[in-house]
């Protein structure tokens, strides 16, 4: 028989769309960022989750998870720790390297924006990164 | 070859029960029994005991172990 989509699953693909639609517009479309598009997007992924989920929630009826679903869990956020550590020691080598050669010129009032936006990116591939693990480990069966 | 094999289908298909019957009594969901079916997913020792006592056998009527099975 095949398997039809758990509700762990249904929340995950929720999940990823989610983010991929208030990311992906932040990282791609808009070239001049602030700190008011980072805390808006913040705050539209929340919302956007929150409805998403309990839409999910009133349509599933059965909500039950169990050791497989936390041990997926687990091997998403493995695969997300593993992606925001390498991308903080590749971030940091290229921030030491580029102030080494010299080609680090930024405005004084645009350094913390621009960390703010680098480290931000981090969290939001790491984020993808383990839903979309996770979402591989229920295809693939674990 | 899995390390872990297991008769679930063969048991749950003799006692003509079925995979969402055996999720809910064992506390799993329908997807883990697919899983477990399929030699996909090893469970637990506790889930696997569960199992055993709803197919109403021993555990090791239920599940096998083979050393030379790829982990």
């Amino acid at each position: 028989m095949a398997p039809s989509l758990s509700y762990r699953e249904k929340t995950l693909y929720a999940s990823l769309a989610a983010e991929l639609l208030v990311y992906g517009p932040y990282f791609f479309l808009h070239q001049q960022n602030s700190v008011n598009k980072v805390a808006g997007m913040i705050v539209a992924i929340i919302v956007l989750q929150i409805i998403l989920q309990l839409v999910i929630a009133a349509f599933s009826r059965n909500r039950i998870t169990d050791e497989r679903d936390r041990l997926i869990e687990l091997r998403g956020y493995r695969a997300g720790y593993l992606v925001i550590a390498s991308l903080m020691v590749i971030g940091l080598g290229m921030l030491w390297f580029h102030a080494a050669v010299g080609h680090l010129r930024l405005e004084s009032r645009m350094v913390g924006l621009h960390f703010l936006s680098v480290f931000f990116g981090m969290l939001v591939i790491a984020d993808i990164t383990k839903t979309a693990t996770q979402i591989v480990a229920y295809r693939r069966a674990l | 070859m899995p390390a872990i094999r297991n008769q679930i289908r063969e048991l749950r298909a003799r006692r003509e029960m079925t995979q969402q019957e055996l999720a809910d009594r064992v506390g799993v969901t329908r997807q883990t029994v697919i899983a477990m079916e399929q030699d996909k997913y090893s469970p637990s020792l506790e889930t696997a005991f569960k199992v055993a006592i709803v197919l109403g056998v021993p555990l090791d009527q239920c599940f096998q172990y083979d050393p030379r099975g790829k982990r």
